[in-house]
């Protein structure tokens, strides 16, 4: 089981290299970088943190934003990402994915999918969940993996933010329909949550961002109350 | 001491970089293969493909072949353990052959594993020394030794257990990456490098 911090806009979070490091220090398994809204420029700014971060942080870092070309994915790869998720570049043209995963291999190819519930089902967004697509939300999971990603970052709109719990029936569905790992983002209010989507959402990692930005609980309360839970923590 | 990381050109180096730095310690990246050969510890890291780097390793492979019989210590992650073996079934091309075996797809569901997994069964010291009972993966495939006792520690992946690190002498291959397993991996770096720097 992992869980990762995430890391949205940047600017307003300090400085995210010390953090990343505290995080690291306080337990998480993994950090991610995420700028929805990057310019050109702030991509600059973005990677600059991303080599900054890379030399002091001895978990694996994500990241995305702004990511265009499989060139912006090798450039963030140069710079110390481990990972580098993709959406809306993805859903505009699929082979990108194919194109990254032949080139720097699929474990480091994440589709970042944003999903809002539309009927008995969910639609696919991009552009940080502003722009609907005509994609369902599931078979979109599905292609992307067949085409070369090699985890699913799956954040539910309807709960982003709303710290009322994650989508755990998006969750479940995302990971029935694919055989790659599927991080949960989206709705964490509390320790509970992370351990419910982690046990019957049965994600294989769960992000958090807000709530431990916000110090409504620390990185090492959901360890814990994820042991307390029977489920499996690195460290113990 | 000058520990060499060989660069096969496929990125992030970084976090290694980082973690192999220590005092008394001139740490380099070096493209050239047969470069590489000359130091005093070899790190081959663990990005890419297996052909790619084999093919990168084509110049340097007899040197790298005798520095290594001649005693040079060697550590390699992921795709660098890999390429201690003779050959692979993810790409044509030859490895170093130090290990004789194949490397083999993971046989489970989920292909890449990507995560942390347990490390059971360690055998040599370094494990416990570094504290090290868990460690993070990024690979599709695994090394398939034909002398299962050059393995010194197990991971299992499903259903599918494979030598988490195999070891002979001065040369140990781990298949998860020890950069990127917080402490205890950074620990298992600094255990080896001590060790061999002795």
């Amino acid at each position: 089981m992992v869980k990762g911090v995430r890391f949205r806009e940047l600017r307003d979070i300090g400085d995210p290299v010390a953090l990343a490091q505290a995080y690291e220090r306080a337990g998480a398994d993994e950090i991610v970088f995420l700028d929805i809204s990057a310019s050109i420029e702030e991509r600059r700014t973005l990677l600059d943190v991303v080599r900054r971060t890379a030399e002091a942080l001895f978990i694996p870092l994500t990241v995305g934003g702004g990511v265009r070309t499989a060139d912006d994915i090798a450039a963030a790869l140069r710079a110390g990402a481990d990972k580098v998720s993709m959406n809306s570049a993805a859903v505009a043209d699929v082979n990108l994915l194919t194109e990254a995963a032949d080139r720097f291999g699929a474990q480091c190819v994440v589709a970042s999918i944003d999903a809002r519930r539309e009927g008995d089902g969910w639609r696919a967004y991009t552009h940080g969940g502003s722009r609907a697509t005509p994609l369902d939300a599931l078979e979109w999971a599905e292609c992307c993996t067949a085409r070369g990603a090699g985890e699913i970052l799956l954040t539910s709109i309807d709960r982003d933010g709303s710290r009322e719990g994650y989508d755990l029936g998006l969750t479940r569905a995302v990971v029935e329909r694919v055989s790659v790992p599927v991080v949960a983002s989206g709705g964490a209010g509390g320790v509970a949550d992370v351990v419910d989507v982690l046990r019957d959402g049965k994600a294989d990692a769960a992000l958090v961002a807000g709530i431990v930005h916000d110090g409504v609980c620390t990185v090492a309360e959901i360890k814990t109350g994820m042991a307390n839970a029977g489920l499996r923590v690195r460290g113990t | 001491m000058r520990i060499t990381v060989f660069d096969y050109g496929a990125g992030n180096l970084h976090s290694l970089v980082k973690a192999l730095a220590g005092a008394g310690r001139d740490i380099r990246v070096e493209p050239d293969p047969a470069a590489a050969a000359r130091t005093d510890l070899l790190v081959l890291p663990g990005v890419g493909s297996f052909a790619s780097a084999a093919a990168r390793l084509v110049p340097g492979r007899d040197a790298m072949r005798r520095a290594l019989a001649d005693g040079v210590p060697c550590l390699g992650i992921c795709l660098g353990m890999q390429l201690m073996f003779d050959a692979s079934d993810e790409g044509p091309g030859a490895g170093l052959g130090i290990f004789p075996g194949r490397v083999r797809r993971l046989r489970a569901r989920r292909v890449p594993q990507i995560g942390w997994n347990d490390v059971t069964d360690a055998t040599d010291p370094l494990f416990a020394r570094a504290a090290l009972r868990q460690a993070y993966y990024a690979n599709s495939f695994v090394c398939a030794p034909d002398d299962p006792r050059a393995v010194i520690a197990w991971s299992a992946h499903e259903t599918d257990r494979f030598p988490a690190a195999v070891r002979a002498g001065r040369v140990l291959g781990v298949q998860f990456h020890p950069e990127k397993s917080s402490e205890p991996g950074v620990c298992l770096i600094h255990e080896f490098v001590r060790e061999e720097a002795a």
